[in-house]
């Protein structure tokens, strides 16, 4: 672990590479196809040749993939029009395969300068993801960035089977700074990122059960993390959502009038704050009782 | 930031409009939608929002709730979905608590009704922006609009503003990319509504025979293609599909 490059700090594409089996990743609509965003262009704005999507097929541990790691660096990972349909037909292709398909999330949701388009692509993209769902074939998030998963992206995130977070990504809708913009900022300090991590961060996501694995930050981690749901799927029953029904208003109900963090950490059963704040990944888990 | 004022017309008002006498059975609890009212002699579920409110935790909740008890004591009544809200109001508790997971929540109940052969139908009647219309409305299997209704997903003011792209740079351009331009209109041209519904028009027949001509098939890329607003969705989606069967 020492000397590597954690995986929030690599590029999608490191991120593929260091995820998947050696030479495995043959990637769709590679970028010498060419196709930019031509909203981008009329607004005079850098295009990117794979739309801030690298999308394509692989193997983990032997096992065929369908994989998509979106790109922070380009406009802060957003879905476009092309982004999105990369992400719909991907969904769809696996969905076809019977093959799991893994996102590594990295948007901050819709891709504003392209307008409605990037929003209806969200919306069938998940349309996609549940077609999935209904064949069993397993769909998951990575949310392991500073970038995360917001807007429409943290909402699409949620209608996967399983998320795998690392305490660095980030899983919310809206943003500390429009929070902090709309509540002020004695209610949210967007600069406090001990505040931010707890409020939309991995290990408190975890705790509450919209995680359903914490690992450390690195691709080895990130890998095992993934390959403990590619042979699995979370059925959309009557059973299932009337259990998540119970426990999302027992959540409400337990938590919706504190404002403090660390209540709902102790609520979920961390008993000593200070050493799960420095704690990473299973060794957090270890020290907090989720859910009980 | 202002807080946004209601819209008119009121959201008994909306109701009386789709469900005539019917939509007297229909619950309104801080602009939250649950009941049953009749379509065409049919019974539907009504779920919804009314009056530009904030969809919160327990709204989408309530909104859950009510469609699981409608699988449950309705079997494959249709599910009519009504929007008009402003979206989520950005609040660090919600998010803590996890706002993203209630609405994923909801939509998986809305997916299991669908799959139990309940049809789902939107009408936005009002504001139809952001999270609040990606948490259920475009959800749906067909998605329509009355002609007053916002919909969209910002008006190019606030893109300008969050963009820095000078508006009237963005108004030029949204006359050749409907993307750019706000409202019931143009989100059709884009195959996000499938049909705009004017004043004039009979919205409760129209309900009727969208009800009946509803399917579950995902046909917005298509529609999109069809009416030059989204050209390339269609044909990007079909390029990953072929490639990827190589």
């Amino acid at each position: 672990m020492t000397g590597a490059i954690l995986f929030h700090e690599q590029t999608a594409r490191q991120r593929i590479a260091s995820l998947v089996d050696l030479h495995s990743f043959a990637e769709l609509l590679p970028p010498p196809e060419r196709l930019t965003s031509p909203y981008l262009a009329q607004l005079g704005i850098p295009v990117s040749f794979d739309d801030g999507v690298v999308i394509g097929r692989a193997r983990i541990g032997g096992k065929k993939i369908y994989l998509a790691a979106q790109v922070g660096q380009f406009v802060g990972g957003a879905v476009g029009e092309i982004h999105g349909a990369k992400l719909t037909g991907l969904f769809k292709a696996a969905a076809r395969d019977k093959v799991p398909c893994v996102l590594i999330v990295e948007s901050g949701g819709v891709r504003l300068h392209e307008g409605s388009s990037g929003e209806i692509a969200i919306a069938e993209t998940m349309r996609a993801i549940f077609e999935c769902r209904a064949l069993k074939v397993p769909t998951i998030a990575v949310i392991a960035t500073d970038i995360g998963a917001y807007g429409g992206i943290g909402i699409l995130s949620t209608c996967c089977d399983f998320r795998v977070m690392t305490e660095h990504g980030r899983l919310g809708i809206s943003g500390p700074i429009v929070i902090e913009k709309w509540m002020g900022k004695k209610a949210y300090d967007s600069a406090n990122r001990a505040l931010v991590w707890k409020t939309s961060g991995g290990k408190t996501k975890y705790l509450l059960g919209d995680a359903d694995a914490l690992v450390h930050d690195t691709a080895d981690a990130v890998r095992d993390g993934i390959s403990k749901f590619l042979g699995k799927s979370s059925a959309v029953s009557l059973a299932s959502i009337k259990a998540r029904q119970k426990e999302l208003e027992k959540r409400l109900k337990k938590f919706g009038a504190t404002s403090e963090p660390d209540a709902v950490w102790k609520g979920m059963g961390v008993r000593d704050i200070e050493a799960a704040s420095l704690a990473s990944g299973p060794e957090f888990a270890a020290l907090a009782k989720r859910g009980k | 930031m202002k807080k946004p004022t209601p819209k008119k017309p009121s959201a008994r008002a909306v109701l009386a409009r789709l469900f005539g006498a019917s939509a007297k059975d229909i619950a309104i609890e801080k602009s939250v939608l649950t009941g049953y009212a009749t379509v065409g002699g049919k019974k539907v579920c009504v779920i919804g929002t009314g009056d530009g409110t904030y969809i919160d935790n327990a709204a989408a909740l309530r909104l859950a709730a009510h469609v699981i008890q409608c699988i449950e004591r309705a079997p494959k009544t249709p599910i009519v979905m009504l929007v008009d809200s402003a979206g989520q109001e950005p609040n660090r508790v919600a998010e803590m608590l996890g706002l993203a997971s209630y609405f994923g929540h909801l939509l998986s109940c809305l997916e299991l009704a669908r799959r139990k052969g309940h049809k789902l139908i939107t009408v936005a009647t009002g504001q139809a922006v952001g999270g609040a219309f990606l948490c259920y409305g475009m959800f749906a299997d067909r998605i329509y609009a009355l002609d007053q209704a916002s919909v969209g997903l910002m008006p190019i003011a606030a893109m300008s503003a969050v963009t820095k792209i000078p508006a009237p740079v963005l108004e030029k351009l949204s006359k050749t990319m409907p993307s750019l331009e706000f409202g019931a209109a143009p989100f059709a041209l884009l195959g996000g509504v499938e049909e705009v519904w004017s004043a004039d028009d009979d919205v409760q027949a129209k309900l009727a025979a969208a009800i009946a001509a509803s399917s579950t098939d995902d046909n917005r890329a298509e529609l999109g293609k069809k009416r030059g607003g989204r050209k390339l969705a269609l044909d990007i989606r079909k390029k990953v599909l072929a490639e990827s069967a190589r």
